[in-house]
């Protein structure tokens, strides 16, 4: 079993191997669990060795998006003669995702390690750990552990003794979940609104205050000095033979209707129903599951059959019709409402969008008010086909993928438990069409 | 200079050519295509979020934003594929369900790209079965008024007055469709160009306070003109109904104002319908001004100047053409040609190179200078005119001038568009038509002659103020048989070396620039 | 001002009351040292302007307009814009709020736990009644949260700055008989 649970046999723990010791969070029970060895040998390399390092071992992004780490650093050219930025994102707001929550209350040190060596090796003097400001908790760790960082010469002008300047600033979001996205989150540091940014230029050409800037995720910067102190084969050496392209472990957040919710560390390919009844103890007791979201609200919910036959890796879970995303795994037991639950995640994202595109701001809170209708007993024979043409058209279409992620759930909830949607609208009432208005 | 690379490409089949960098929007506009957009305007920083320009690019996945999306070598660029026009008419029927369709009482209405781009390919149904949003109303100080419902969000007018006006008064506040254009209570639009965010507004949203409710789009005849507030030449468009001048807005020039005027041009046109104008040729005769025929009355002032000399005052807002002749007027028996301006505080518009409300608050003042006239002091107008002098009175009402001062003169030529204190000493008036009468040219303040048209005709017997002079100095034995304002502009160009090579129909509507020479008064 | 005999005034409860105080500037002395250090903390002082915002809140429970323009003024920015960026964040109040702030998480994973419950009965216990008010005592001011990230717990719950995780209908009387 898996954070706040004891370890399950079957995890393979390396970033969660220290959840719930009180010794993990200060600087000196750190070092002594090796903390910040993996940044001193860093720090005496070259940061493009770094680079291919973590290039290597097949990293990618923990966020949600799965891009190569590696790849993503090399983008950045240290000696450019301009500031470079590295951007943790700590903004964890996936309905469903609460792995970087627990990695920043539990081992803060090791994703500053962490945002250390990312900093050095793409050149990034200065280094901003956006945190959202719900997480007062995790903030208050990761303050601490920057400040007892700085005292003890591990950041500042002259890191480690190295002669190299590495700055760390702790900046508290403020209540957005599109601050996640990545140029939102550039912008909302800038002191602007939550807005993502049309792309290009991207990040690395133009990102923070309109300097070359990578963003990483918490979880990904956090297994960085793991790769750093055992090698790139080691964290290759985690996932299942037949597939290269997902590598080392993972952590999955479990919550919803779950014997033991919680994170859980697995190696990437996994099988996904021995994850499920073996490792989380399988549906709350007298239950049974109906269906899963694996990778937080964003992707497409499966049902038990797709689900038990995934493996859970970036391609085992695109194989199932869903994606790895961000590893928020959402039960939902037979007791659940499909359309109810398809409803509440429209609202979130209608609730959170950032109000540029116009098929997201008016989209979003149309859908939701036609599924709230259809919850409310209103529902009208043309509903559905109004729903999944609606998605249609806020898939695809706009800045970021807000949009997409609210159609989503409508779109996959509709063609799996289609009928649980026809159940809402009255037999009796037979389809008035709306007055032709003109527009 | 290094050369700016040609990129070529093809939009709907046809072929454009466009330097590297262009968007495919603007490469568009080019080849004569206009892909459909709010967000999106030349002047603003691009924005890329109403998604009304996408387009469908070869090889790439998803639609393409195509204001924000630059020309490559080669692209094939469609816009009325099945996607991109599902995309387009999905867009509308986004921004109308919470708009309240409430188009036979706004403003907006017959000039609003909503209403245009729906009428072309919009839904003719709403699928919106729940109610709509309401917001209140809100004065955004200024003059202008935001009716909140009718908002689509394309943030240009946010956009302006951050990067444009560099006075950031305007936010978006909130999120999702409860997202609405903000102020802070207290600091709205006082800007001095402000009112452009009502062009610049696409929909119905923001509104004119002064022309609100006055005329409907399709009522207005639209004349090109520029702006007579300043020295600066705004070139703008007078709309008027029914002859009575009603709003007046700017006309694009990327080489004076771009797409902008300000507030002070905007708005200072009700002197244009003044009623009480000066209609008849007046002839003193036995201590009262009598009406005479026109020929009459040119003939008295014929007469009346004979061989003496002349002392011309002429308003900064007379055109070219007029104060050339006017200037003519004086040089066959000598005497001298002023004009005063009144000036006023300069705002710039930041985000426009060499753009403000110049502090000269005329809008020929460099032409007058041009043609040889000399600036006066404006609290003593008259000031240099000698006894013996006929004082010719060119469109300056002199309303702070005491009739004992024009007395001093010996004679005294009104030449006005208004009834005031020179009819009370003139012994004779010539009734003229006002700026937005008659058609003329000015010379703005970097050297651009610019040519404005009529947009109204004129009261009673007035007669253009060019074709006035040009009748009296025939009357007084000149060649001046001038019947068209081009022809006085000709003769000007032919006479003025620093016109050379100007003609009325070279300008064209855009104006040009004349050959630059120092000009002695200019920086006073 | 009114010189005659005192009226006994209406009493307002501390949130309304604290709407109507005159505005006392919050970044003076070791407040605005803390500003100007953070300013040393990045290239432009704009990107200081939630911290900022952050500091106002916690000095003084909400941010008002007042607030916003003085932080405008110290950012070189407009209260406009400021505003603009207040209303975007939800956490910033732009009203004062009870003296407890309770936020449950009511999205999808909390729902499907009983979250819908734990706001129920917050509403029930505290007295305010729905959703956004805040009680006649000004002590309590519930609201449903969209996801807080802490789904393995649900329900969570935030009281002001603190997280209460796994709350049922059934533990809310005790979670708020400790409150003060």
């Amino acid at each position: 079993m898996g954070y706040p649970h004891p370890p399950h046999e079957r995890e393979t723990q390396v970033l969660s191997k220290h959840f719930g010791n009180p010794e993990a969070r200060t600087l000196e029970g750190w070092k002594k669990l090796g903390g910040y060895e993996a940044l001193r040998s860093a720090l005496a390399m070259e940061p493009a060795g770094i680079v291919d390092i973590v290039k290597e071992s097949g990293l990618r992004g923990r966020g949600g998006a799965g891009f190569p780490t590696g790849v993503k650093w090399s983008f950045m050219k240290p000696g450019d003669g301009r500031p470079h930025y590295l951007c943790c994102n700590a903004d964890e707001s996936e309905p469903g995702t609460f792995k970087d929550r627990e990695i920043m209350r539990w081992t803060p040190h090791g994703l500053v390690e962490g945002v250390a060596i990312g900093a050095y090796a793409i050149g990034a003097e200065t280094a901003y750990i956006y945190i959202r400001g719900e997480f007062t908790e995790p903030l208050l760790w990761m303050n601490r552990a920057v400040r007892e960082a700085y005292d003890d010469g591990i950041l500042g002008e002259n890191a480690m003794g190295s002669g190299k300047r590495i700055d760390i600033v702790v900046h508290k979001g403020a209540g957005a979940y599109i601050c996640g996205e990545e140029t939102a989150l550039m912008n909302s540091l800038e002191g602007r609104r939550g807005n993502p940014r049309i792309k290009p230029p991207f990040p690395a050409v133009a990102g923070l205050f309109g300097q070359p800037t990578t963003i990483n995720n918490v979880e990904t910067l956090t297994a960085v000095p793991h790769i750093i102190r055992n090698g790139a084969e080691w964290y290759k050496g985690f996932g299942r033979p037949d597939n290269p392209r997902s590598t080392g472990t993972k952590l999955f957040s479990v919550c919803g209707n779950v014997a033991r919710p919680g994170n859980y560390e697995v190696a990437l390919g996994f099988p996904f129903k021995d994850f499920l009844y073996d490792v989380c103890g399988g549906p709350p007791a007298g239950r049974s599951f109906k269906a899963i979201i694996p990778g937080g609200s964003s992707v497409p919910i499966l049902t038990m059959e797709e689900a038990e036959g995934a493996l859970m890796d970036y391609e085992g879970f695109v194989a199932a019709g869903t994606m790895l995303g961000s590893g928020g795994v959402i039960c939902m037991d037979d007791q659940q409402s499909i359309p109810k639950q398809v409803a509440r995640l429209a609202r979130f994202y209608a609730h959170e969008s950032c109000a540029q595109c116009t098929q997201c701001r008016e989209g979003t809170g149309w859908v939701t008010r036609i599924l709230e209708r259809m919850l409310a007993g209103e529902g009208q024979s043309d509903d559905i086909d109004t729903l999944l043409e609606l998605s249609e058209q806020m898939t695809g279409k706009t800045i970021c993928v807000l949009s997409d992620s609210c159609a989503t759930p409508i779109v996959s909830g509709i063609a799996r438990f289609r009928s649980e949607f026809e159940a809402l609208i009255p037999k009796s009432r037979s389809h008035v069409p709306v007055a032709a208005v003109a527009v | 200079m290094a050369e700016t690379k040609m990129v070529t490409l093809t939009i709907e089949g046809r072929q454009a050519v466009v330097p590297e960098g262009t968007s495919i929007l603007e490469a568009a506009k080019t080849v004569g295509i206009l892909i459909p957009h709010y967000c999106y305007h030349p002047g603003l920083p691009v924005a890329g979020s109403c998604r009304m320009c996408l387009v469908e690019v070869e090889k790439m996945p998803k639609l393409a934003p195509a204001c924000a999306t630059a020309v490559g070598e080669g692209q094939v660029v469609q816009m009325n594929t099945e996607k991109a026009r599902e995309a387009r008419a999905s867009v509308l029927e986004f921004l109308l369900i919470n708009h309240p369709l409430d188009c036979p009482i706004c403003d907006k209405s017959g000039e609003c790209e909503l209403q245009d781009f729906t009428f072309a390919e919009g839904p003719a149904v709403s699928r919106l079965h729940e109610p709509k949003r309401f917001n209140p109303m809100e004065d955004f100080g200024g003059d202008v008024l935001y009716v909140t419902n009718r908002c689509i969000l394309c943030t240009r007018c946010v956009r302006f007055m951050d990067a444009v006006a560099e006075e950031p008064v305007l936010n978006v506040s909130e999120r999702g469709d409860r997202a609405v254009i903000g102020v802070y209570e207290g600091e709205g639009l006082t800007h001095a160009w402000a009112s452009n965010v009502i062009d610049l507004c696409p929909v119905g949203a923001l509104l004119s306070k002064d022309s609100l409710n006055k005329a409907r789009a399709w009522e207005l005849d639209r004349t090109a003109s520029v702006c007579p507030g300043c020295s600066q030449g705004c070139n703008m468009m007078i709309e008027s109904r029914d002859d009575v001048i009603a709003r007046l807005r700017p006309r694009p020039n990327l080489e004076v104002n771009e797409y902008y005027m300000c507030d002070h041009g905007r708005l200072d046109y009700r002197w244009m319908n003044r009623p009480d104008r000066s209609e008849v040729p007046l002839v003193r005769d036995g201590g009262a001004l009598q009406p005479a025929a026109w020929d009459d009355a040119l003939a008295a002032a014929a007469s009346l100047i004979g061989d003496r000399e002349v002392h011309v005052l002429a308003s900064p807002n007379l055109p070219n053409e007029t104060l050339w002749l006017l200037r003519r007027l004086v040089d066959r028996a000598g005497g001298s040609a002023t004009f005063r301006c009144a000036t006023g505080d300069e705002a710039p518009l930041p985000g426009v190179e060499d753009l403000a409300l110049r502090a000269d608050r005329g809008a020929n003042v460099h032409g007058a200078l041009q043609l040889g006239f000399s600036r006066v002091d404006f609290d003593s107008p008259l000031a240099g005119v000698s006894s013996g002098a006929v004082l010719v009175v060119a469109d300056d009402e002199l309303a702070d001038v005491k009739p004992e001062v024009l007395r001093a003169a010996a004679s005294v030529l009104v030449i006005g568009t208004t009834t005031g204190v020179p009819h009370e000493v003139a012994d004779v008036v010539l009734p003229v038509a006002n700026f937005a009468e008659e058609e003329g040219t000015f010379t703005n303040l970097r050297g651009r002659v610019q040519r404005f048209l009529q947009s109204r005709g004129a009261p009673g017997l007035a007669r253009p103020t060019w074709f006035v002079l040009s009748e009296l100095l025939a009357t007084m034995g000149e060649d001046t048989d001038y019947f068209l304002a081009s022809e006085v502009f000709d003769g000007l160009a032919a006479a003025q070396p620093a016109f050379a090579g100007l003609s009325y129909d070279s300008l064209g509507l855009a104006g040009q620039q004349i050959a630059q020479t120092s000009l002695a008064g200019e920086s006073a | 001002m009114s010189s005659g005999p005192s009226q006994p005034r209406p009493q307002l409860a501390p949130h309304v009351a604290a709407a109507h105080e005159p505005y006392e500037p919050v970044f003076v002395g070791a407040r605005r040292a803390e500003l100007e250090e953070l300013f040393t903390r990045y290239p432009t002082r704009m990107a200081t302007l939630l911290p900022a915002l952050w500091m106002v809140q916690e000095d003084r429970g909400w941010v008002s307009e007042e607030a916003m323009a003085e932080v405008a003024e110290l950012l070189e920015i407009t209260p406009a814009y400021v505003k603009g960026v207040v209303t975007f964040y939800t956490m910033y109040h732009q009203h004062p709020v009870g003296k407890h702030f309770i936020q449950v998480c009511t999205t999808s994973p909390c729902n499907v736990c009983g979250a819908e419950d734990v706001v129920r009965s917050f509403l029930e216990k505290t007295g305010c009644g729905e959703l956004g008010a805040t009680s006649a005592d000004g002590r309590f001011t519930v609201v449903e949260s969209e996801c807080l990230g802490a789904c393995g717990f649900a329900t969570p719950v935030m009281i002001n700055e603190r997280f209460v995780e796994s709350v049922t209908p059934e533990i809310v009387a005790d979670i708020l008989a400790e409150l003060d």
